[in-house]
């Protein structure tokens, strides 16, 4: 992962007429695999086909690995691996004909678009289907073959919309350890997704859109560390957790046990501190880390 | 016993040579190609394109034999069978029938499956993969006209009374007019074709459409321009199967008359027709296809 920055939006908005589908986001996205949620209808789609020069914004700007959709799609999409959600294999070709032909529209001369067609069967677990019809597979084979297709060409990023979208179960713990692989590759990674679990899951960077506006982008880890903190004291555990809430903390006691939060790491300094002053006594003090469902309804409900 | 490893091949990076925007379209046109001829696909895709270059080529094959046998009896009854003008009739019928199967089939899977969102994910435009589209629309579709034609002129050269050299010779003519009317057929049905095929997304319906316009259309036409209300005539330009052949005819110094020769339009009308037909097309075409990008 050469550059360290994969994305650049800067006060970017873009409408369909009166729909605004995104609104003044500003981020940076780092290498690695990144996860971008939100509810159906978030902007999710909007951002990527912004990201690969389809759409143009109506006001602000955005860099994708260093390149302007905008001005320079061409180089932009040579570059990008993109796995759309909706429906998008031809039926009449083998799957080994069809990802050799996207490695071809990606500039890769025939002969090793062929070898890196098997090979690339090979790494998503199709290497025995890849000369049967595409109209014959499965749901969970044709995303597979979507991802195929989406790697071929060996991009510096990939763009993947809903990846394990129809996916039973197993299929879907399948495609994500798929993703997560091409993490340990090098390949950048945006992941679009409404399946909050599914970003826990293979991500280390989050990019929360609601309505089209941005609610939080950061790394994963820090989501983790806004998790509330059960504690446990000896007495007057309502004199603690009033102590907490003068202190700005959220506090729910229930007998001589309370969970404050959420906070970062400050708060169980601050947990300390009040338990000390109510001069009672502390038994436990254990930090849960709060979901991305959790975090997501959280600043849903702040904003 | 030996020792079992299974190696995990991984992921192979590429530091090879990327061909761009020009490779991408290379590999659109090659595709289009291969869905019309039904190259890599089921084995029922390939009957009707197939079927239609065999009798085309058998067709070319059979004049040349009547040449031959008329000529064996005498020379002077060779002039009554059709030759290259003539022939352009039934290789008409033949592309016309095909152009009515590739037409379709080039535009609307792409579009009906989502594998639009595929291509234009690559370093490819709207214009790139229309160029492409229709350059092997074009090369296919020209290949069945042409083809049976070239068999036919080295096949006449070869029986001919005069010799294979002399005929070439005096038959130069040929080279250019052949080329210009194939222009003129595929440039008309074509961008009818297409137009329909990028507006209408079933296949089975666009082939029926270009099919019945083509057919019916002009028939329908032809007859409107004859009826007594004013301004009636211009209804004969709607005749667009008739436009190619008048073309056609003014080449080969053919005496047939359609319904716009006979509403009083000559052949330079017959071109702007054309020619209006085609900017249309791409107009169309290529709104469409922005749309959809």
């Amino acid at each position: 992962m050469g550059q360290s920055t994969i994305l650049d939006v800067s006060n970017l908005t873009h409408d369909f007429g009166d729909v605004v589908a995104l609104e003044n986001l500003s981020l940076q996205v780092p290498a690695g695999i990144t996860g971008l949620v939100g509810a159906n209808g978030a902007g999710k789609t909007t951002m990527l086909r912004l990201m690969l020069g389809l759409l143009h914004p109506t006001s602000g700007s955005m860099e994708v690995l260093g390149h302007d959709p905008q001005t320079e799609p061409l180089a932009v999409r040579a570059r990008i691996g993109y796995m759309p959600e909706v429906e998008c294999l031809p039926k009449d070709q083998t799957a080994a004909d069809f990802v050799s032909y996207a490695a071809q529209l990606a500039g890769i001369p025939a002969r090793e678009a062929k070898r890196r067609s098997s090979e690339t069967l090979f790494l998503v677990g199709l290497e025995e289907e890849r000369f049967r019809f595409l109209g014959d597979f499965s749901t969970g084979m044709q995303q597979r073959v979507k991802l195929a297709q989406a790697i071929v060409h060996d991009p510096d990023l990939l763009l993947l919309d809903e990846p394990a979208s129809g996916l039973d179960p197993e299929g879907r713990v399948q495609m994500l350890q798929l993703i997560r692989r091409l993490g340990e590759f090098d390949i950048n990674v945006i992941v679009s997704s409404h399946v909050l679990t599914d970003i826990e899951e293979t991500c280390n960077w989050v990019v929360m859109l609601d309505g089209g506006k941005l609610l939080r982008s950061g790394p994963l880890e820090g989501f983790e560390q806004l998790g509330t903190v059960l504690v446990e004291v000896l007495d007057d555990a309502d004199v603690v957790a009033a102590r907490l809430r003068s202190k700005g903390f959220g506090a729910t006691v229930e007998g001589q046990r309370f969970v404050v939060g959420p906070g970062d790491e400050t708060l169980e300094r601050a947990i300390v501190e009040a338990t000390a002053a109510a001069s009672s006594g502390l038994v436990r003090m254990v930090r849960g880390s709060a979901s991305l469902e959790d975090l997501f309804l959280r600043e849903e409900d702040s904003q | 016993m030996t020792d079992q490893v299974i190696f995990d091949r991984g992921y192979r990076t590429y530091d090879g040579p990327r061909t761009g925007p020009s490779g991408a379209r290379k590999a659109v046109y090659k595709d289009g190609i291969r869905r019309v001829l039904g190259l890599r696909r089921k084995a029922w895709l390939k009957i009707i394109p197939w079927g239609l270059l065999s009798v085309g080529l058998i067709a070319a094959a059979v004049f040349i034999g009547i040449h031959w046998a008329i000529g064996n009896i005498e020379e002077s009854l060779r002039e009554g069978v059709p030759t290259y003008g003539g022939l352009f009739d039934f290789y008409s019928a033949i592309s016309l029938l095909f152009m009515t199967l590739a037409g379709p089939l080039l535009l609307i899977p792409d579009r009906s499956r989502g594998v639009l969102s595929i291509y234009f994910s690559r370093p490819l435009t709207v214009d790139g993969y229309l160029t492409s589209k229709v350059a092997a629309f074009v090369t296919v579709v020209g290949a069945i006209y042409i083809v049976p034609q070239i068999v036919l002129h080295i096949g006449l050269a070869l029986i001919a009374s005069e010799g294979f050299l002399p005929y070439m010779g005096d038959n130069l003519d040929i080279l250019w007019k052949v080329p210009v009317t194939t222009i003129a057929f595929i440039a008309l049905n074509g961008a009818i074709v297409f137009v329909l095929s990028a507006v209408i997304d079933r296949t089975g319906i666009a082939a029926a459409a270009f099919f019945g316009l083509l057919t019916a259309g002009g028939g329908i036409a032809a007859r409107v321009a004859e009826a007594s209300f004013p301004g009636a005539r211009w209804a004969s330009l709607l005749a667009f199967d008739q436009h190619p052949r008048i073309i056609r005819d003014a080449l080969f110094e053919d005496t047939v008359e359609y319904a716009a020769e006979q509403a009083g339009f000559g052949v330079w009308t017959s071109v702007a027709v054309v020619l209006v037909v085609v900017v249309f097309a791409i107009v169309i075409v290529r709104w469409r296809y922005r749309r959809l990008a």
